[in-house]
């Protein structure tokens, strides 16, 4: 469904040059529960950015995105918008601030099933509030501002919001990050069971190994722009191969044994 | 700091301090003189407009080549000695006549004071009693004469006031506009510094005791404030100034009362902010005194931000000066920008076309105040570094 | 809780308010010294005055005056003027619609093209309209108003006549309410354009840098990323953002904008509260000077607690509580 090839992403800013993704391949199926694993400069939020189309202009992109057939990096404005939210969509590093703060929670889901899925009035606000109730929110919450919401219940309405115009592809950046661990579990739970339910494809971003690991059926670990390894969670933990996914599982490793004493 | 003295605004400011003190005392003379006609335009402009001149009227009378426009005023002074019994007549030869000015008999002494805009005299003429009865005594270039038929001795002076006078023109009065400009300095200055200085003051005083002594007293003191700023500034100095007088002193009081809220909220957030900083803790752990902090410690803080508040303070002072001097409630007998401007407005600029009685003090406020708000806008850059290098933690 | 917060700026208006009925008080019956004097005529007869004084309770003790003088204020019962002998009321009324108007619409267009201006610029960085806009914001910022009006009127009116030099309407006033409308607006156009200009670079600076910092905040982007517009972007999500604070300038822009309505009437001759307070002010016409004065408090407070009420309406972060993290 969606195929990465050597894609360079070239940022220029105060006369210096970085490669913040450097030569990727990749590919996702449809369905699938993708974990790209990586720690921060590693290249993920930009791979998550490029999907969308939303690098800062002034930013060199090369090779190929091919979504469904269509690459994305050659498409007008016009054609990317269409693509955002319908087919693609984000739930972005820090729910905390993706919210317009003067915008009622039901607004946000209200005003992209306007746009995306022609859906008005009383059937925008119908969906909205199933929407929410999918993601175990209450539905009166869609009554609330952003800055009313917990940690918690702002990454479920985020979840709810990108989940609006039945995309075919989610994108999950660091969605459990400062959040407490029981919500972080409830939070994984909920995008696995929608990915059966919605038969979604999503790519988990995060840091955490231990946690993709959990839920992922395939891993992608990135280092410095570059794809260090790709496998399931079984054989990237009990077999990794490249330095870095050697590490990371070391670590993983050493953190539990210093939580079982 | 020392690059402050490199700054244009600076530079500006200090050559227009010198014109302001010095200025007055190397102008001969005194700015309410009448150096010209009424409404004069200014040297440089309009050069069909004749300059004044002054005539000796002796025994054998004067000739005048005239070329130019007819002048403003035309004034005859002087004394003529005569036979009481004879007729002494003045006469006045222009190109397409003679009229007679005046026939006088039975004393030997006359002292003539003959002014063109007296009405006795225009009608004694013919003349039509409004407008300039010059215009008419000038009817066309060419030569003219004054002379006395039957005098024994003329003593006289013609006087013809020009329609260009000084270098920015005369007022309604007739008094030099760059006299009065040059002189009106002072009053801008002292007026916007000395207001903003005691608001300053003001403000540092009640800035720093509301954020060190807090509870009570800081919560009253800033329900003051944010009613002060509530009440619209320039009705309540109109009132102020009406009630309690025009002079210097009261204006600068009346502007200060109304300018320290801003300095105060400032210096107190800095003071909440300092005083909860670890190196004050300390200081007080150590034991030094509240006195001692006050002095040595928040005030040296606060100075940079009471600086560029002054500089930002000044031109709204200046402003406020001149709207109410505008408005024609300082005192008339004060030399200020404002009050040339309500001056210009109230006795006819307009119907005269006067612009060089508008712009020029506006243009002296308006280059006032924009050097104020450069030297506290640059004062402001400064001090934000310091800020991030400052002792707070 | 909306209404927690709504009576809460309601009582610190009506506490501003009071602050104002004392601070009259004080200044126009207190202070001159002898409050005989700024209510009675001092050219009245004796026993004319002796009834008066009577009638307005000056003989009461000063506690007791107090309040008479508040519910006066209250009743708009303002007395006579000195200068004219007619009711103050009277004369105010007049008056107030012209002031008012003069207000309304600067303060509008102001800020209209100030924040449009504004907006233009946040979104064509680096651009010439985006220079021009700045540098025209620091120059409007710092010219005395009326001098720019009187420029104004010089070049307009007289050097090409193409507004009128003074005044509020035509002498005679002409017939019929097409053109005794279309004769008040020519009247008016300087006044209030000269406002406007001196009015909108503030405004411009002021939405420019709220506009720059709010596109580049995360929730921007995701607007962006939610595949909208670029139209709704800017002006649903960021623009409705730094509406808040847009309002509270308009608040505090209040103040600002009587003290230029004042110096507008005395500059244009305009029939307005401001000149009226001018003239009794400059002829000790006690009366009339504090009920013009309180008349343009009044304006101020209410005008601020609109703003407050309203600014709450539009921003939800003020009237409701959050929860936090």
């Amino acid at each position: 469904m969606l195929d990465i090839r050597d894609l360079t992403v070239r940022y220029h800013s105060m006369g210096r040059t970085t490669d913040a993704v450097n030569g990727i391949s990749l590919r996702i199926d449809k369905g699938s529960f993708t974990g790209l694993v990586g720690e921060s400069g590693s290249g993920k939020s930009t791979l998550m950015t490029a999907l969308l189309g939303l690098l800062p202009p002034g930013t060199d992109v090369m090779g190929q995105i091919l979504y469904k057939g269509a690459d994305i990096i050659r498409m007008q404005e016009s054609e990317m918008r269409d693509l955002r939210w319908k087919e693609i969509s984000l739930v972005p590093q820090g729910a905390q601030n993706s919210f317009t703060p003067v915008m009622k929670i039901k607004r946000h889901i209200e005003e992209v099933l306007n746009v995306h899925s022609g859906k008005f009035g009383e059937d925008a606000e119908k969906e909205a509030a199933r929407l929410l109730e999918d993601v175990g929110l209450d539905a009166g919450i869609k009554e609330r501002y952003p800055h009313e919401l917990s940690g918690g219940q702002k990454q479920r309405a985020a979840i709810a919001l990108a989940l609006a115009c039945s995309p075919a592809l989610l994108l999950a950046d660091e969605p459990t990050t400062a959040l407490d661990v029981i919500i972080q579990a409830e939070i994984l739970e909920l995008l696995s069971g929608l990915r059966k339910s919605k038969n979604l494809s999503i790519i988990l971003v995060t840091h955490d190994l231990p946690l993709a690991a959990m839920v992922c059926d395939r891993l992608v670990v990135m280092k410095d722009g570059i794809i260090a390894e790709t496998g399931t969670p079984s054989e990237l933990v009990n077999d990794p191969r490249h330095p870095h996914t050697k590490d990371l599982v070391r670590e993983m490793f050493w953190q539990r044994d210093k939580k079982n004493g | 700091m020392r690059d402050i003295l490199k700054r244009k605004s600076v530079i500006m400011l200090i050559c227009i301090f010198f014109a302001g003190f010095l200025g007055p005392m190397l102008i001969s003379g005194h700015p309410s003189d009448v150096t010209g006609a009424p409404f004069a335009r200014p040297l440089w402009w309009n050069a069909k407009l004749p300059l004044s001149s002054e005539y000796v009227v002796g025994n054998s009378g004067v000739e005048i080549n005239w070329e130019k426009l007819p002048p403003e005023i035309f004034a005859l002074n002087g004394r003529i000695t005569a036979d009481p019994e004879k007729e002494v007549r003045i006469i006045w030869s222009t190109p397409v006549g003679e009229k007679t000015l005046d026939t006088l008999t039975g004393s030997d002494l006359y002292w003539i004071n003959m002014d063109g805009r007296d009405m006795i005299f225009k009608q004694k003429l013919g003349l039509p009693l409004i407008g300039k009865s010059a215009e008419h005594l000038f009817p066309m270039s060419g030569r003219y004469s004054l002379r006395t038929e039957g005098a024994m001795e003329t003593e006289l002076s013609l006087s013809l006031s020009g329609g260009r006078e000084g270098l920015l023109g005369t007022d309604q009065r007739g008094r030099d506009v760059l006299t009065l400009l040059i002189f009106g300095i002072r009053t801008s200055l002292i007026v916007g510094i000395s207001a903003t200085l005691i608001a300053s003051l003001l403000g540092l005083g009640l800035g720093l005791a509301t954020g060190y002594i807090g509870g009570l007293f800081d919560a009253f003191v800033m329900r003051i404030v944010d009613v002060l700023l509530s009440i619209p500034t320039l009705p309540i100095m109109m009132v102020l100034a009406g009630l309690w007088g025009k002079g210097l002193w009261q204006l600068v009081l009346i502007l200060s009362i109304f300018s320290w809220m801003g300095t105060a909220r400032s210096v107190r957030a800095l003071v909440l902010t300092v005083r909860e900083s670890p190196w004050v803790e300390g200081l007080r752990v150590l034991g030094a005194k509240r006195g001692y902090i006050l002095r040595r410690h928040l005030v040296p803080e606060a100075a940079p931000i009471l600086l560029a508040n002054i500089a930002l303070g000044v031109p709204g002072a200046i402003l406020a000066e001149a709207g109410l001097a505008f408005l024609g409630l300082s005192d008339p007998r004060l030399i200020s920008w404002g009050r040339m401007l309500h001056e210009a407005h109230s006795f006819g600029a307009f119907t005269e076309g006067a612009w060089w009685l508008l712009i020029p003090p506006g243009l002296g406020i308006v280059a006032l105040c924009l050097i104020f708000m450069d030297i506290g806008r640059f004062l402001e850059e400064k001090i934000d570094p310091r800020l991030g290098s400052g002792k707070n933690a | 809780m909306k209404n927690r917060w709504f009576w809460g700026r309601l009582l610190s208006s009506i506490g501003v308010l009071a602050a104002v009925l004392v601070l009259n008080f004080i200044l126009f019956r207190v202070m001159p010294g002898d409050a005989v004097s700024t209510i009675i005529d001092p050219n009245f007869s004796p026993e004319a005055k002796d009834r008066l004084r009577e009638l307005y309770g000056l003989d009461k003790p000063l506690l007791e005056q107090f309040f008479l003088y508040i519910k006066q204020m209250l009743t708009f019962s303002f007395g006579l003027s000195f200068l004219s002998r007619k009711p103050v009321w009277d004369e105010l009324l007049s008056r107030l619609p012209g002031t008012l108007f003069l207000m309304a619409t600067s303060m509008f267009l102001s800020s209209a093209l100030g924040i449009w201006l504004g907006i233009k610029a946040a979104l064509n960085r680096g651009k010439l309209a985006e220079r021009i806009v700045l540098r025209a914001g620091a120059v409007t910022a710092s010219f005395p108003g009326f001098f720019v009006q009187l420029v104004l009127i010089m070049l307009l009116a007289r050097t090409f006549p193409i507004f009128p030099l003074r005044g509020s309407v035509s002498i005679p006033q002409p017939v019929g309410t097409l053109s005794v409308t279309l004769d008040y607006l020519w009247h008016m156009a300087l006044p209030v354009l000269s406002l406007t200009l001196m009015g909108f670079g503030g405004w411009a600076l002021y939405v420019r840098n709220l506009m720059v910092k709010a596109l580049g905040e995360d929730f921007v982007l995701m607007a962006r990323a939610r595949g909208l517009s670029e139209n709704r972007v800017v002006y649903g999500h960021a623009f409705r953002t730094i509406l808040p604070p847009i309002l509270t300038i308009l608040l505090m822009s209040v103040p600002g904008l009587v003290s230029g309505a004042v110096i507008t009437e005395s500059v244009f001759s305009l029939h307005g509260v401001g000149t009226f307070l001018l003239e009794a002010v400059s002829g000790h016409d006690y009366p009339s000077a504090g009920a013009a004065f309180y008349m343009l408090a009044l304006i101020t407070v209410i005008s601020n607690l609109l703003a407050d009420v309203v600014y709450g309406l539009v921003d939800p972060r003020v009237r409701v509580g959050g929860r936090d993290q």
